[in-house]
C-alpha cells in the first residue's frame, strides 16, 4: 500500500518538476536575449499550462509582500490555536470544586477535613470561604462549586454501645450536578470503605479494580486541533477569494485580464495551485506549534495527510471562487457567504466536536463539504488511517467538488 | 506632426491606409429593450487612428466592448483582419490590445511581473525590461505599479497592453483626468503605437484631441454614427455650410499659456 503512493508521488513530483524546469527555462532565456518571441517549443497545452504557471509564481511571491495577508494567512490560525489550545490543550483530570461544612468537632471528621483541604490529593478543590449550607446553595445554584459535603454533628461520635465510631456524610448537590454528585459520592463511598475496614475487619469476597489501557484514546486536544485546522481551512478559502475578488473587479483588474485569451480554468487553477500551497505551508505552521507545545501526537503519514489536506483546501477554495466569482461587491456577497459558512464553522467540528450533538444532527452534518475534512484528517493525523480507509470522507468531498467547481465556472463573472 | 514624410515611408503609408483591418457591419446591442448601439457600420484601416467621438451615453464604450469581445453582439458583424468577432472571441482577444477607462492593476506586484503576467496571458514570455525602457520606466522595473504616478500608469498600461504585438489598439477614454502634459506625452505614444503598424480606436470626450491624433473620427449620438470623416473635412464641411464662430479666433488659446509656463516636460 505505502509503495503504491510512494510511486505515485515520485512520478507526480518528476512530471512536475520537468514542467516546472521548461518554465522556468523559458522565463529566465527570455531576460538573457532581448529578442521577444513566442514559446515555439511548447506545444499549445503546455503553453496554457505556461501562463498557469508564470501566474501562480508571481501571485505566490505577492503573498509574502503583503503583511495583511502574512498576518491572516499564517497569524491568525495561530492566534486561535493558542486560544482554544490553552482550554483544551491540559489532560483533563477528574477534580470537583466542593464547600465541606463541617458542624462535628470529632477528630475523625476534622481529619477528613484535613485530608480534603490538604494540597496532596488532586480530586477535590475546598472552597474554604463557604461555612454555611446557606452560603453554599447559593454558590452551587450559580455552577461556582459542584456540590457540598456536609458532615453533621454526629460524624465521628461514639455512640453507647458500639466500640466504633459512625457516621454519614451527606452529599449536597443540585439538579444539574447530579452526575458530579453521583461520582463524588462513589469516591466518598470507596475512602469511607477504607476507613472501615481499618476499623472492622471484615472479608470481601468480590472487589473490583478499574484498570488503564495502554491505548492512547482521543483527547479534546485532538478533535480541537483538527476542529482548527478545518477552520482555518474554511477562512483561507472561502474569505479569502471572497474578499480578494469584488476587490479585483472594481479596480478593474479582472476586465482587463477578460480582455487576453485567458481561459477561466486557467486564472482558477492557477489560484488553486497558490492557495494549496500557501494553505500547507500556514498548517505546517500549525502542526508545527500544536506538536512543539501542545505535544500532539501524529501517527499518520505526512504524505497522505498533506495529500488529504490539499484536496480539502482545493474543495472549500471551490465555494470561494464561487461566492467571489459571482459577487459584484463585497456587500453583495457578505450575507450569503455568511449562510454558507456559519453552520459549517459550527456544526463541522470545528469548535465543538460532533459527538456532542443529538443523533439527527449528527446525521445531517456529515454530509457537509467541512465535516470530511476535518473528520478526515483526525482520522489521519491522530488515528493513523490511510486514505484507503477514507472512503466516506474522501466520497463526500468528490461530491463536493464536483458541485461546487460546477457553480463556480457557472457562475464567474470578469466584472 | 512632421510634414515632411520621405518617399519610402509615404509608400508605406498610401500603402498600409488601403488595407482595412477592422470591418464592422450593422452592429446593434441593446439593453432592456432600449437601443444603446443602433446598426452602426464603419472601416478601420491598418496604421490608422480612428477617433469615436460623442456625448456620454452615445453608445461609444459599448461600440468598443462588443468588438473587444466583452459583450455579446446583438446584430450586425465585426471582423478584426479577416476574423468574425462574435464566432471566434479568444483568437480576436490574443489580435487586440485593450487599455481600459481606468488601468487597474494588482498591487505589490513588481512591473517585470505584470508584463510577464500579461504576456504570459498570450501565451507569450517577452524581455520585460525592454518593454519599459520603451516607456521610460526601465528605472521603475522593480517598483510596485501602485508606487506610480498617473502619467506613468497610463504609460504602464500601454505598454502592459502591447505585449504581445496586438494588430489593433483599443484605449477608451485614454487622457480623462491627466494633466496637460501627460495627455501630450500620451499623445505621442499613440502616434509611436501606430507607427508600429497597429491601428488605433479610441474615444474621447476634447475635440482637440481627436483633432490633433485622429486621421478619421466618427461622431456618436443616440447609437448611430452621424458623421464619420477627416477632422479638417468635418470642419471644412462645417465652414461651407456657411458656420462662423461668434468669437475671433486667437492663435494661442490658455493651454498654450499653460504649457509655455511650465512646459512640456512630463511631471511625475
Amino acid at each position: 500500500m505505502q509503495k503504491s503512493y510512494i510511486i505515485i508521488a515520485v512520478v507526480a513530483v518528476l512530471v512536475a518538476a520537468r514542467l516546472g524546469w521548461r518554465f522556468y527555462r523559458h522565463t529566465h532565456k527570455a531576460k538573457e536575449n532581448a529578442a521577444i518571441g513566442p514559446l515555439r517549443k511548447l506545444a499549445p497545452w503546455q503553453r496554457k499550462l505556461y501562463t498557469v504557471w508564470v501566474m501562480f509564481t508571481i501571485n505566490f511571491r505577492r503573498v509574502f509582500r503583503d503583511k495583511t495577508a502574512l498576518f491572516f494567512t499564517f497569524m491568525f490560525p495561530m492566534i486561535f490555536l493558542f486560544v482554544f489550545g490553552g482550554i483544551f490543550g491540559k489532560q483533563q483530570s477528574m477534580s470537583f470544586s466542593v464547600a465541606i461544612i463541617n458542624d462535628s468537632n470529632s477528630a475523625y471528621a476534622k481529619q477528613f477535613v484535613a485530608q480534603a483541604e490538604s494540597s496532596g490529593q488532586k480530586m477535590l478543590k475546598v472552597d474554604k470561604s463557604i461555612t454555611t449550607i446557606a452560603a453554599a446553595d447559593e454558590k452551587m445554584s450559580r455552577g461556582e462549586i459542584d456540590a457540598t459535603i456536609e458532615l453533621p454533628a454526629s460524624f465521628g461520635q461514639m455512640v453507647k454501645g458500639k466500640t466504633t465510631p459512625t457516621g454519614q456524610a451527606i452529599v449536597h448537590y443540585t439538579e444539574n450536578n447530579a452526575q458530579a454528585a453521583q461520582t463524588l459520592t462513589s469516591v466518598l463511598q470507596a475512602q469511607f470503605e477504607a476507613m472501615n475496614s481499618r476499623l472492622v475487619t471484615t472479608v470481601t469476597p468480590f472487589t473490583v479494580v478499574a484498570k488503564q489501557t495502554n491505548t492512547r484514546s482521543l483527547s479534546s486536544f485532538d478533535y480541537t486541533f483538527t476542529g482548527l485546522l478545518g477552520f482555518s481551512i474554511l477562512g483561507m478559502g472561502i474569505f479569502g477569494p471572497m474578499n480578494v475578488f469584488p476587490e479585483l473587479k472594481k479596480m478593474g483588474i479582472l476586465r482587463r485580464l477578460h480582455t487576453t485569451p485567458l481561459r477561466v480554468w486557467q486564472y482558477f487553477l492557477s489560484t488553486m495551485m497558490g492557495q494549496a500551497v500557501v494553505g500547507l505551508l500556514s498548517l505546517s505552521l500549525m502542526f508545527v506549534a500544536a506538536i512543539l507545545i501542545f505535544h500532539l501526537k501524529v501517527v499518520g503519514n505526512y504524505a497522505e495527510l498533506g495529500i488529504f489536506l490539499i484536496f480539502g483546501i482545493v474543495m472549500i477554495l471551490g465555494i470561494g471562487l464561487s461566492l467571489g466569482g459571482w459577487a459584484k461587491n463585497e456587500r453583495q456577497v457578505a450575507p450569503l457567504a455568511n449562510i454558507i459558512t456559519f453552520p459549517m464553522m459550527f456544526l463541522s467540528g470545528t469548535f465543538f466536536p460532533r459527538y456532542l450533538m443529538p443523533h439527527w444532527l449528527q446525521n445531517i452534518t456529515t454530509y457537509m463539504p467541512l465535516t470530511p475534512v476535518i473528520d478526515g484528517s483526525r482520522l489521519i493525523a491522530t488515528e493513523g488511517q490511510h486514505l484507503i480507509n477514507l472512503g466516506p470522507q474522501l466520497g463526500v468531498m468528490a461530491i463536493w467538488t464536483v458541485v461546487v467547481y460546477v457553480i463556480a465556472f457557472r457562475v464567474f463573472r470578469w466584472e | 506632426m512632421s510634414i515632411y514624410l520621405p518617399p519610402s515611408a509615404a509608400w508605406y503609408s498610401i500603402k498600409t491606409m488601403t488595407d482595412v483591418i477592422l470591418r464592422v457591419k450593422d452592429l446593434q446591442k441593446s439593453y432592456n429593450g432600449k437601443k444603446a448601439v443602433d446598426g452602426i457600420s464603419f472601416e478601420v484601416k491598418r496604421g490608422e487612428i480612428f477617433g469615436i467621438l460623442g456625448p456620454n451615453g452615445a453608445g461609444k464604450t459599448t461600440t468598443l466592448e462588443m468588438i473587444e469581445t466583452l459583450r455579446t453582439i446583438d446584430g450586425g458583424t465585426a471582423t478584426i483582419d479577416g476574423v468574425d468577432v462574435a464566432s471566434e472571441p479568444y483568437k480576436i482577444r490574443g489580435m487586440i490590445g485593450v487599455q481600459p477607462q481606468t488601468p487597474g492593476f494588482q498591487d505589490k506586484t513588481k512591473l517585470t511581473e505584470l508584463i510577464q503576467m500579461f504576456a504570459s496571458a498570450y501565451g507569450e514570455r517577452v524581455n520585460p525590461r525592454k518593454f519599459l525602457d520603451e516607456v521610460n520606466l526601465g528605472e521603475k522595473a522593480d517598483a510596485y505599479v501602485e508606487n506610480l504616478s498617473g502619467g506613468q500608469k497610463q504609460r504602464f498600461s500601454i505598454v502592459a497592453a502591447l505585449v504581445h504585438n496586438p494588430k489593433v489598439f483599443f484605449l477608451d477614454e485614454p487622457t480623462t483626468g491627466l494633466d496637460p502634459q501627460a495627455r501630450r506625452n500620451l499623445w505621442e505614444l499613440v502616434e509611436e503605437v501606430r507607427n508600429r503598424g497597429i491601428s488605433v480606436i479610441l474615444t474621447t470626450h476634447y475635440m482637440e484631441e481627436a483633432e490633433v491624433l485622429c486621421d478619421r473620427v466618427a461622431i456618436m449620438d443616440s447609437g448611430k454614427i452621424i458623421a464619420l470623416d477627416k477632422p479638417q473635412a468635418l470642419i471644412k464641411d462645417l465652414l461651407a455650410r456657411g458656420f462662423k464662430k461668434a468669437q475671433h479666433v486667437q492663435q494661442a488659446n490658455l493651454e498654450d499659456v499653460f504649457i509655455d509656463l511650465t512646459g512640456k516636460e512630463l511631471r511625475g
